[in-house]
């Protein structure tokens, strides 16, 4: 790790104005469990010379869980282990408690996990140039890409790593932010088009901080990771559904796919599929979920994915219909 | 439909030595207070590190030797070479005063390297490419006599080493001496090692491994982060700290090499195999050998076998080194899973099958216990069933021969009744000190409280390197004649000062009696000895009463469940029985079971390492990617110390790993109905298997007491 200067600061405004590069500070970042970032630094991705925490940041709504709102500084097992989410969104205590283990999630904040960088292991690995650090190939395209993507919706074939980001999608959720222009922007609108821009981990400033996450009320939501391991590992596909339930009949619904794409995935398609059918009805819920793949380019690699998304998201459905929400598992 | 296994651990009670004693360090390692080779960090000592080759193949283009040297705290840069054949090759070192000057040397190296093309799996090599040789006349003759012939190809992966303490050591300036704390699972083989790079003679070097966190096979050479070490110690004059980070413990501490096996044989109706080909293929990176297998293991009649085909295949990967029963898994796996497919293709059960094959007549016995126990009469025909999840049942077995090496134990009474058991060998985890001091306490009569144990110290009486399974095997009737001595001692004092018949006095929990009159307590007689006693109790590796003559022999068997949908394997239970003799802690030996079947099911469903196809390099280097069983990937083990008649200590350290892998893939085939013929069983392989159609069935399925009634 290179030598680097840490400061602590105790409000956002410090924190935002800390952020952003300057005469004295060139590549100034921040830093909140620093599960992630600690990990780029050792690894020699990151050089950062000065190190904001904001963990010391004296606001306690960076720590308040409510119905529909997380401060961005809980940490994902706090938010698994909420009864509040439980009853209002089930499938962001499944996502969180599902993610990595125990020891990580006790660090791991909200934040953090939505502006984490990819695992993509030849851009983990500092020998490897590639298109999303300064080069021009993507040496997962002919090397081994067995956990990337098989939607190619932009040159680099990673597949974004957060657990959380495809449950506030489904969630129509929104992030709070300090530190530039505008307060709130739509999950949607997080992540950059990998089409258009495939280096950033998101379109925020320099000086635009993550206070909290905000999301509608969804007791029929749930989440399914399809894993190799049950034990700390990484979904091969998940599957998220939020149902809008009128008795056993499907009013509406919204489902997104992670792990298969450089963005959450949402499936459109499948949602109006969805519209309208019985709970009961497996044949057709069936049929719906199988269009989730419409579109997909898998990789020589990752063709087993296209048999794993209609299974995750159908039960996804299932799970959500019976408002068991929560599929866990994978604590280490 | 099954109902889960009974719990039948009790099976075990009364079998071993000692039922009740639990591990002497256990509770040192648990809070952390056991200092191993890699905690022996001084605030004064050097730092090295390996300067390593990023890439499977490639050659130098520049370093800047003088801005490492210039790098606050650095004190010396070795470069020895000037091209890389294996990712984590190393071509010298540098060593610095402390770890943040050795990062920061590194990094002003700033070695710059020109990617070379480069070999990077078995099958990169046209010899493994190449279409299956011609039998002999013999063996062709025996293949077309039969009614079948059957032809398959298996592959296992490279498994790597990746000890929990890292490999390395430490080396202490000590006057003349230099005491050197490693990682080691031979004490006496590392200060032979050693003094080459240190420049010492032997009697100058003193090895400390009181606490090693793991070996398996990848710790009996000093290796490169050694050899630096002694080297930088040399130079300095200092205390040196050489140990690998993980990184590097994946890259360069030695692997079980990857197997491609390809067969054909021939078969009749009734699954009798009337000869045989295999040829098989070792990977063994950059290493010029060490990719045998054990295939055919000799536990089963394959009729005319082809002498062996092996041929070690070279590409550009660190090298393998032992792994707990070298060769064995991979070749169990490719010759169980064969066995199950023939049986599928007869209509025979294929645990009937087995036991026409083989000839042990303990493992005939085995094989009743182990399939009372998994629930074998739950077991549905290959791929009968259909739904998404699917149970399987699977079969896989073992044997060890016999190993020895000679022992030396020093048993020290003390006046206050105390024994001190003192022992150079090394423990590297698996329960060496409390087997030692439990024996020595049941041999005597007195409690396992009154012992304590010295270990895993060059200045201590020698040992055996713990391989080969013999280490406990060879220790065991050192440790038992080193017991009767000293008793004779206590006895004989005892006898002559009450004028008693020594040869009529026993010892019993600790109070020495004749007939049933209680005559002393144990201590109240050693407060006699006006110094301690030493005695020392010696094993010349024959043959002896004290060592158990005979192999060991295991059969497992487990129970999975494939979610046909997602190709997920959940391994549910695993039934280990295995014969090992006399058994010396109940608890340890079971442990060492439980172990084997964790470290086989880890092999059979994950590890694997991943080569970058393009440049050789790891891309999992790790353990997020190095995939390794966790808490949930973990079975009900039930392990079975089987002892029948059996005295004397036998291998137990390396036949449990053997048939895990082999039970688990007969068990996935026995669920979906196709052999998933490569290691290890990932989902994207299940589902490709469950894409293919139903493995081909020669017979019809014979009725389940038909069976039965072949086997007579
Ligand atoms: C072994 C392991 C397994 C894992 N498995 C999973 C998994 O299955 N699923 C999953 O989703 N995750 C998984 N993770 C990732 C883990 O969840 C993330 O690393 C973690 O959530 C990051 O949170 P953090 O608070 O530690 O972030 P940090 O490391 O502190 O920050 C991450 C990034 O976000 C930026 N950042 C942090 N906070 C803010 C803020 N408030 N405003 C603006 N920018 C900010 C930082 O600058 C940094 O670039 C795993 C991690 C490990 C180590
Ligand atoms: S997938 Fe993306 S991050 Fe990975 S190597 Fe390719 S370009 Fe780089």
């Amino acid at each position: 790790m290179n030598p680097f200067a840490y400061t602590s600061p105790r409000n956002t405004t410090d924190a935002s104005a800390l952020a952003v590069p300057n005469g004295d500070f060139a590549l100034p970042v921040l830093k909140s469990g620093g599960m992630d970032l600690l990990d780029r630094m050792k690894e020699g991705l990151e050089r950062p010379d000065l190190v904001v925490d904001l963990t010391r940041i004296d606001d306690p709504t960076l720590d308040a869980i409510d119905a529909g709102r997380i401060g961005g500084r809980v940490t994902l097992a706090m938010v698994a282990e909420s009864e509040e989410l439980r009853k209002s969104a089930p499938i962001l205590g499944a996502a969180s408690g599902s993610a990595a283990t125990p020891q990580v999630r006790n660090v791991a904040t909200v934040a953090g996990n939505l502006l984490q960088e990819t695992r993509c292991w030849y851009w983990r690995m500092s020998q490897f140039d590639c298109l999303r650090k300064t080069g021009d190939d993507c040496p997962a395209r002919e090397g081994d890409h067995r956990f990337h993507v098989i939607f190619q919706d932009g040159p680099c074939l990673m597949v974004h790593p957060s657990n959380l980001a495809p449950a506030l999608f489904v969630l129509d959720g929104e992030v709070e932010v300090v530190g530039g222009d505008r307060t709130r922007i739509p999950i949607r609108d997080l992540y950059a088009d990998p089409a258009v821009d495939w280096r950033s981990a998101s379109v925020l400033s320099p000086a635009e901080i993550i206070t909290g996450i905000r999301f509608k009320s969804a007791p029929n939501s749930a989440f399914i990771a399809l894993k190799q391991k049950q034990s700390f590992d990484w979904p091969m596909v998940s599957g998220y559904a939020v149902l809008d339930l009128d008795g056993d009949v499907i009013k509406s619904a919204r489902t997104c796919a992670g792990a298969v794409a450089p963005r959450p995935h949402p499936l459109p398609q499948v949602d109006a599929a969805l519209a309208g059918l019985s709970i009961h009805d497996e044949a057709r819920i069936r049929a719906a979920c199988e269009i989730s793949v419409d579109g997909a380019d898998p990789l020589p690699g990752t063709a087993y994915k296209m048999t794993l998304l209609p299974v995750a998201i159908r039960r996804a459905v299932a799970a959500a219909a019976h408002s068991a929400g929560t599929a866990r598992g994978g604590d280490a | 439909m099954s109902q889960p296994p009974r719990d039948l651990r009790a099976i075990n009670a009364g079998q071993s030595v000692a039922d009740h004693a639990t591990r002497l360090d256990g509770l040192e390692k648990a809070t952390g207070a056991a200092r191993y080779g890699r905690d022996q960090i001084k605030k004064d000592m050097l730092w090295v590190r390996l300067i390593r080759c990023p890439w499977g193949r490639a050659s130098l283009d520049s370093l800047d030797r003088d801005a490492a040297l210039a790098t606050p705290g650095v004190v010396e840069v070795v470069v020895s070479g000037d091209a890389g054949e294996y990712h984590g090759d190393s071509i010298g070192y540098v060593v610095a005063r402390n770890r943040r000057a050795l990062e920061r040397g590194l990094q002003a190296l700033d070695a710059t390297w020109t990617r070379l093309d480069c070999k990077t799996g078995i099958l990169d090599d046209e010899k493994a490419r190449a279409p299956m040789g011609d039998p002999s006349a013999e063996t062709a003759k025996a293949i077309d006599d039969a009614a079948f012939t059957f032809e398959a190809t298996y592959s296992t992966p490279v498994q790597t080493h990746s000890s929990l303490e890292t490999h390395g050591l430490m080396i202490e300036p000590d006057g003349e001496n230099s005491i050197v704390h490693a990682s080691t699972q031979g004490t006496f083989v590392v200060a032979d090692q050693i003094g080459r790079f240190l420049g010492k003679p032997r009697s100058k070097i003193i090895i400390d491994c009181e606490h090693v966190g793991g070996g398996f096979g990848s710790k009996f050479q000093i290796g490169k982060e050694g050899a630096a070490g002694g080297l930088a110690a040399k130079t300095s004059g200092e205390a040196v700290y050489s140990f690998c980070d993980r990184e590097e413990e994946h890259l360069d501490t030695g692997n079980r090499p990857s197997l491609l096996c390809k067969v054909r044989l021939g078969h009749d109706a009734d699954g009798t195999i009337r000869g045989a080909r295999f040829e098989t293929f070792g990977g063994t990176g950059v290493s010029r050998r060490g990719g045998g297998a054990r295939v055919p293991s000799g536990r089963f009649e394959f009729g005319t076998l082809d002498s062996p085909n092996h041929q070690d295949i070279q590409f550009n990967a660190g090298g393998p080194r032992a792994m707990r029963a070298p060769g064995c898994p991979q070749g169990a796996f490719v010759e169980e899973l064969l066995i199950d497919e023939i049986a599928h293709r007869c209509g025979l059960d294929p645990l009937a099958l087995r036991r026409r094959l083989d000839d042990s007549e303990r493992r005939q016995r085995m094989y009743d216990v182990a399939a009372d126990l998994i629930g074998w009469e739950n077991r549905a025909d290959t791929g009968s069933q259909t739904g998404t999840m699917r149970t399987g049942y699977g079969i896989g077995t073992c044997h060890w021969g016999k190993g020895r090496a000679p022992a030396k134990i020093e048993v020290v009474v003390h006046p206050d009744g105390h024994l001190e058991v003192r022992t150079g060998t090394q423990d590297i985890g698996t329960g060496q000190r409390t087997a030692m001091a439990a024996l020595v306490a049941a041999r005597i009569g007195v409690p396992l409280a009154n012992i304590s144990v010295a270990i895993g110290n060059s200045m201590l009486p020698a040992g055996p390197a713990s391989g080969g399974s013999v280490c406990t095997p060879s220790t065991a009737p050192a440790a038992m004649a080193a017991a009767d001595l000293a008793r004779e001692r206590i006895l004989a004092g005892v006898a002559e000062r009450e004028k008693l018949d020594a040869d009529r006095l026993t010892i019993d929990d600790g109070v020495i009696m004749e007939g049933g009159r209680k005559v002393i307590r144990w201590e109240d007689a050693c407060r006699r000895l006006s110094e301690p006693v030493s005695v020392t109790g010696e094993f010349d590796g024959q043959a002896s009463a004290h060592w158990g003559e005979g192999s060991s022999e295991g059969v497992q068997a487990a129970r999975v469940e494939v979610d046909c949908e997602t190709g997920q394997i959940f391994v549910r239970d695993v039934i280990a029985i295995q014969s090992c003799g006399l058994p010396l802690v109940r608890k340890t030996a079971e442990s060492q079971i439980m172990g084997g079947v964790i470290q086989g099911t880890s092999y059979a469903l994950f590890e694997e390492q991943v080569l970058d196809p393009g440049t050789g390099a790891v891309l999992n280097a790790n353990f997020e990617n190095y995939k390794i069983l966790g808490s949930e990937d973990c079975p009900r083990i039930v392990p079975v110390l089987w002892r029948d008649d059996q005295t004397g200590v036998r291998a137990l350290g390396e036949p449990p790993v053997v048939p895990t892998a082999a039970a688990i893939a007969n068990a996935v085939f026995n669920a979906i109905g196709r052999p998933v013929r490569d290691l290890p069983l990932r989902p994207d392989r299940v589902l490709a298997a469950l894409a293919e159609p139903m493995a081909e069935r020669v017979v019809a399925a014979a009725p389940r007491n038909a069976d039965l009634e072949n086997r007579a």
